[in-house]
């Protein structure tokens, strides 16, 4: 599977030039700022600064924008950690036990276990692309509409199990969230719910809407608190515990590998991405656990699941790139350009040509995650000092950095007005008890769901017997329902361990 | 009117938002268009919503109404009056910055917030909000590619 010749070719490229090397360093800490940055999206950073490839070679320029690439998906999940605003769509589980850990204090430990897990799932990533990167090209072409339509119900179970108190109002918000989604044009050319508003046309803008509902209600409720960490000494920034929450994240290596299977097979979707792989991963994660009942409520293991995930699915995404051409989200389309830029057309004819390039750039992004720990390790201790800040001067600032995030997203005040719409909703569904998580899934799954049942019925001409052509939607449904169908059972069987356990 | 009247005429409102908006959008949609094409995800989503919220209200009417959970001290979510205020301000900020231009909106949200929390040192309330509101306007002006409306920058 792997072209051992093209593979030493790829090491003497980037051994025996410096050029490549240079800019991975500025990359990554230009990833990093506009991933911490909520608003700033890493899709901006790369079309920001694609004009300066145009003086670099193909293999720099490539190497430059995998850097932002790799420093923005890790950026993303800080602002999720410490201020429970989730940077990118990628980063929404991340906030669900991160965020809960630096409220109590083991912020120092959360950005710890972050850092390790990205690094960690980066190399993974980049390994099984390295190894698999032919085989996984030939199985994306195989996936239909149906496929895609599976993992996304896969990724809406998830609404059910974010339910904490009555799964009711769990199904509720998450309704509420799946129908806001399909807001505006679909797929078939007709406008819905747009009220007269043009802005709306094109749907109602997730990002602002997700950091609405995420960080604005948030800070709204906790506008009476002296500090986002209640504790005096627990505010302490301490590089050794952001070395020891690195260091645990190896005492999970189940959940980061899993993860980056999860991260890499559906990074690799064109449309997917990231923003569901971290949600899969974490359901995965939460299902398989001994002790479900934790995650929400600052399990590290659900830290390492959304960032092992959302960090391979980097490298799931230049999948798609380098052996189809086909870009899978914002940042690969950016990158697509830079191809074009330099006359490079990826394909399989790219990938079998310039195999030595194909794989320089996959062992040059092994040692970005090296020079990402050694960034983040640096960075860390800064940006954990936000818990210091107390939040009387914290949140009119996060509000605002959020303000100026959403008028960049959308370039016109409808990003504004969007965030401070979905901060009154998201106020008001937690006050009501509500899981504002569960609709802030189903605002990003809805029009995805929504085309890919469309296309599933198109394809298909309405007809159900079509499923029985399409084994890998088979596959997929059969693991899904076998999943649901499973938890139920584990549960049963740990209680009767436990009970067990105490008669003993 | 007790805290836990108060509550469930809270939750029957949230409910029937909810579930009124959900019809409402339910009859935007067939009316754009009723072909399979249009409703294949909409219509059965939304009739799960409407049974769900018809649940939720009969759960309401049947059980007493859940008390609140215990909030942290310092959270203190309860305290409605100052949510309200905080979230007038925002909303005052958001509506008028393309008006009166990111800059000043900012500086204005910026200190007017630090004297609603309660701050009354002058060079405090002027200095931050001056520095942080210039400062983060020059960054995303720079940075964003689109233009914005400004009072000075």
């Amino acid at each position: 599977m792997i072209d051992f010749n093209a593979l030493l070719s790829a090491f003497s490229i980037l051994g025996s030039d410096a050029a490549p090397w240079l800019v991975v360093l500025p990359g990554l800490l230009i990833g990093l700022v506009f991933g911490a940055v909520p608003g700033l999206q890493i899709s901006m950073a790369m079309a920001i600064f694609l004009p300066m490839t145009l003086y670099m070679d193909f293999l720099t320029a490539i190497l430059f924008l995998t850097a932002i690439f790799t420093g923005g998906g890790f950026g993303g999940g800080i602002p999720a950690i410490l201020m429970n605003i989730p940077g990118t769509s990628s980063a929404i589980s991340t906030a669900f036990d991160g965020y809960p850990m630096a409220r109590r204090g083991e912020h120092n430990e959360a950005l710890g276990l972050s850092l390790g897990a990205s690094a960690v799932s980066v190399v993974i990533g980049y390994i099984l692309l390295l190894v698999l990167i032919q085989p996984i090209s030939a199985a994306v072409l195989k996936l239909g509409p149906t496929e895609m339509l599976v993992v996304i119900l896969w990724g809406l179970t998830m609404i059910a199990s974010l339910s904490e108190g009555a799964m009711s109002k769990g199904l509720i918000a998450g309704g509420l969230g799946l129908l806001l989604g399909t807001v505006g044009f679909s797929d078939a050319g007709v406008l819905r719910g747009t009220m007269g508003v043009t802005y709306l046309m094109d749907g109602i803008p997730v990002v602002p809407a997700m950091m609405g509902m995420f960080a604005a209600s948030e800070l709204l409720r906790l506008q009476n608190a002296r500090y986002l960490v209640a504790d005096d000494a627990a505010r302490r920034v301490s590089p050794r515990r952001i070395f020891a929450g690195m260091a645990q994240t190896f005492r999970h290596p189940g959940v980061i590998l899993r993860g980056s299977m999860i991260g890499i097979v559906i990074g690799a979707i064109p449309g997917v991405g990231s923003s569901v792989s971290n949600l899969l991963s974490y359901i995965e994660t939460k299902r398989r656990d001994a002790d479900p009942e934790s995650f929400g409520k600052g399990n590290p293991k659900g830290v390492v699941a959304s960032e092992s995930a959302n960090s391979s699915s980097e490298a799931g995404s230049l999948v798609t790139l380098l052996a189809l051409g086909i870009p899978g989200g914002g940042a690969t389309a950016v990158m697509l350009a830079a191809f074009a830029m330099h006359n490079v057309t990826g394909g399989p004819q790219f990938i079998r040509d310039q195999a030595d390039i194909v794989y320089a750039i996959i062992l040059a992004n092994l040692g970005q995650a090296l020079l990402l720990v050694i960034l983040g390790s640096l960075m860390l201790p800064l940006l954990a000092s936000l818990v210091k800040v107390p939040m009387n001067f914290l949140i009119p600032a996060v509000l605002s950095l959020s303000v100026f995030g959403a008028y960049g997203l959308t370039g016109s005040i409808a990003g504004p007005v969007t965030l401070l719409a979905f901060a009154v909703i998201g106020w008001l569904l937690r006050r009501q008890g509500y899981p504002v998580s569960a609709a802030v899934i189903g605002l990003i799954l809805g029009s995805l769901g929504e085309t890919a049942a469309l296309h599933s019925y198109q394809i298909s001409g309405g007809d159900p017997a079509y499923l029985l052509q399409r084994p890998i939607t088979l596959g997929l449904a059969l693991l899904v329902i076998a999943a649901l169908a499973a938890k139920p059972l584990l549960a049963r069987r740990r209680l009767r361990r436990q009970a067990a356990a105490r008669a003993s | 009117m007790t805290f836990p009247a108060t509550r469930r005429l809270a939750d029957a409102l949230v409910i029937a938002l909810i579930a009124g908006w959900t019809l409402w959008y339910l009859a935007d949609t067939v009316s754009a268009s009723s072909r399979v094409t249009n409703l294949i995800f909409i219509l059965p989503v939304a009739v799960l919503l409407l049974g769900l919220c018809g649940f939720e209200a009969l759960r309401l009417l049947r059980a007493p109404a859940a008390p609140a959970p215990a909030p942290a001290a310092e959270d203190d979510p309860e305290d409605l009056a100052g949510t309200l205020k905080v979230m007038a301000l925002f909303a005052a900020y958001v509506l008028s910055a393309e008006r009166i231009g990111f800059d000043l909106a900012t500086c204005l949200f910026v200190g007017l917030y630090l004297l609603l929390k309660g701050e009354r040192r002058p060079l405090i309330v002027l200095g931050y909000a001056a520095l942080f509101g210039n400062l983060v306007t020059l960054f995303f002006a720079r940075m964003l590619p689109y233009p914005m409306p400004m009072a000075w920058l």
